[in-house]
């Protein structure tokens, strides 16, 4: 079976508070990997660690076969790994377009082309104007993101993480904060762009997982609780005592 | 089409204007002139870093100062240096230095960026004033000669020629404004933005940030390197009061509040407001500061976007009473 990422017994903590202790975690290549748990379990943390925000305090995480612990953001990417964020983070004084066009010159590797005006690079803007048009931003084009309806700056958020052509994406809570028709959207959207890559998504609602997931990980207390395909999940009775029963009482 | 015959009409008449400037102002305008330029110009260097990139340096003289010291000196001690390689001088010299303080402040952000440099900034001050025997000590350097603008065989123009100089000034701080708008229209400019507004973001999609901020660090510095070096041939003199001084620091900075942080022309239109009020206020009192500081006070109280802030407010507000007039018109 193959792994796209792998953590190997991660642990992290916050000065002496465990966060994470002792997660092996594996994603298989074009799997959706979703992830769930209870406020405070750890999810954002782990997304952290593996993303290259923190390095854990031991143990290690491999991307694509290669040994990538401690590398930063930056190299994650370049090597294929895409991040959106829970609290929405884009470059709201730009432009719908500019924003989405960061992604474009990234995964053009442009990065310090300085002989060129930017506007000019035909081929930048007709990509940046096809993916507008997949993601159903191109009437707002040329709005600054931060004037955008709240759905609608969320789906420009999980495709910001989409325009660099990861291989793997990782999404933190993609439709936290949305209402039902929203999600519904979101969820679509996701489901289109994601098509033919590895996902890996943080989700609270119940429903969005259950749809999306062909695996999924329970995480507990900062570990991993269980492991498995949805229906698998659904049944487990740990997951049970610890998580879905709560939430169906 | 016509917006773009616009462009060049204005920018052809623009430069038709800086053509007969001197002539019809006289000398002594037309050297005002040239001490704006060259502080709006080392203005925009700054709003590089502090417009373009969120950078606030506390200690952005200390490029100017380099670019102008490394001019003098040379024109100093060594006899027959020609014109353009001493400016070019002037140039590398501050890149070096930003070079050097590259691997630590392209680090930080924010107050420890602006403390760092305000650190740095008045060790450079305080070198300037005792390696007395490069820098001359308080005296600093002064009455070195000013070569002539020349290509062996071709030409040879006589800088001390206020005129002459008042040509080349304009061509070289014209030169650099462009260079300088156009940088911030690259991909690597836009990247600039991108650190401004999200540098966390900027990360996760690739870009190592640091590096990106190293780029633009030294060339603001080496563009202020050149102004400072063409205020050297200017005067004839520079000492670490006109150079690294604190205020030259804070110069900028505050032109670049007045006139609008975030537009690129901001500093020139703010370098252009101090550089007219000095004038006026200069006739009647010696506290120019004094003038300077309330205006400061109370733009950033009223109207916090600056010149260029009020105007596009004009502007939005005139496009919509037009509207509104289009509209009873029909």
């Amino acid at each position: 079976m193959n792994h796209i990422l792998e953590t190997k017994s991660l642990f992290h903590d916050f000065s002496g508070w465990e966060v994470l202790f002792d997660v092996n975690l594996e994603v298989r290549e074009g799997e959706r990997h979703a992830i769930i748990g209870p406020n405070g379990a750890g999810k954002t943390t782990l997304f952290n660690v593996i993303t290259g925000m923190y390095k854990p305090s031991q143990g290690a995480v491999y991307f694509k076969g290669k040994d990538v612990t401690g590398l930063g953001p930056y190299a994650l990417s370049r090597l294929g790994m895409g991040r959106s964020f829970q609290i929405t983070s884009t470059f709201e004084r730009q432009t719908v377009f500019q924003n989405i066009r960061m992604g474009v010159l990234s995964r053009k590797g442009i990065r310090f082309n300085m002989f060129r005006k930017v506007d000019g690079l035909e081929d930048v803007t007709r990509e940046t104007e096809e993916i507008l048009k997949r993601i159903n931003l191109d009437k707002e084009r040329d709005y600054p993101a931060s004037i955008l309806s709240y759905g609608k700056h969320r789906s420009l958020e999980v495709s910001m993480a989409m325009a660099t052509d990861p291989d793997l994406v990782m999404l933190d809570e993609p439709t936290a904060g949305m209402s039902k028709d929203e999600t519904k959207y979101a969820v679509e959207l996701i489901r289109r762009l994601t098509e033919g890559k590895t996902m890996v998504i943080i989700e609270h609602d119940m429903d969005v997982v259950f749809s999306i997931a062909d695996r999924i990980t329970v995480l507990h207390l900062g570990t991993i609780l269980a492991s498995g395909p949805p229906e698998e999940i659904r049944e487990d009775q740990r997951v049970k005592d610890a998580y879905l029963g709560e939430m169906e009482e | 089409m016509t917006k773009r015959m616009a462009k060049w009409v204005s920018w052809g008449f623009l430069c038709l204007v800086l053509l007969v400037f001197p002539r019809v102002f006289g000398i002594y305008y037309s050297n005002v002139f040239v001490a704006f330029a060259i502080f709006a110009v080392y203005s925009l260097t700054l709003n590089m870093l502090l417009g373009y990139t969120g950078l606030l340096s506390f200690g952005h003289a200390m490029f100017f100062g380099t670019g102008a010291y490394t001019t003098a000196i040379a024109l100093d001690r060594i006899s027959g240096m020609p014109l353009l390689p001493v400016v070019l001088a002037g140039f590398v010299a501050s890149v070096v230095l930003a070079l050097i303080l590259c691997p630590i402040v392209v680090r930080v952000g924010g107050t420890a960026f602006a403390m760092l440099h305000l650190a740095f900034g008045q060790l450079m001050y305080v070198l300037a004033l005792k390696l007395r025997f490069l820098t001359g000590g308080e005296d600093g350097v002064g009455g070195f000669p000013i070569p002539a603008f020349s290509i062996p065989g071709i030409i040879s123009v006589d800088m001390t020629n206020p005129l002459n100089f008042f040509y080349f000034a304009i061509a070289v701080l014209g030169l650099s404004t462009w260079i300088l708008w156009f940088f911030t229209k690259t991909p690597i400019g836009s990247i600039m933005i991108g650190i401004r507004d999200n540098p966390q973001r900027v990360e996760y999609m690739g870009f190592r940030v640091t590096h990106t901020k190293a780029i633009i660090y030294c060339l603001a510095a080496g563009f202020a390197g050149i102004t400072g070096s063409i205020y050297a041939l200017f005067q004839n003199l520079i000492s670490a009061e006109d150079g690294y001084n604190i205020m030259v620091s804070f110069g900028p900075i505050m032109a670049t509040i007045v006139g609008g942080v975030g537009s690129f022309s901001g500093p020139i239109f703010g370098s252009a407001i101090f550089s007219i009020i000095e004038e006026l206020t200069s006739r009647y009192t010696e506290r120019v500061e004094l003038v300077m500081g309330l205006i400061l006070i109370g733009v950033i109280l009223y109207a916090p976007m600056g010149f260029m802030g009020v105007m596009g407010l004009l502007k939005q507000r005139w496009l919509a009473a037009r509207k509104v007039k289009l509209e009873g018109a029909k």
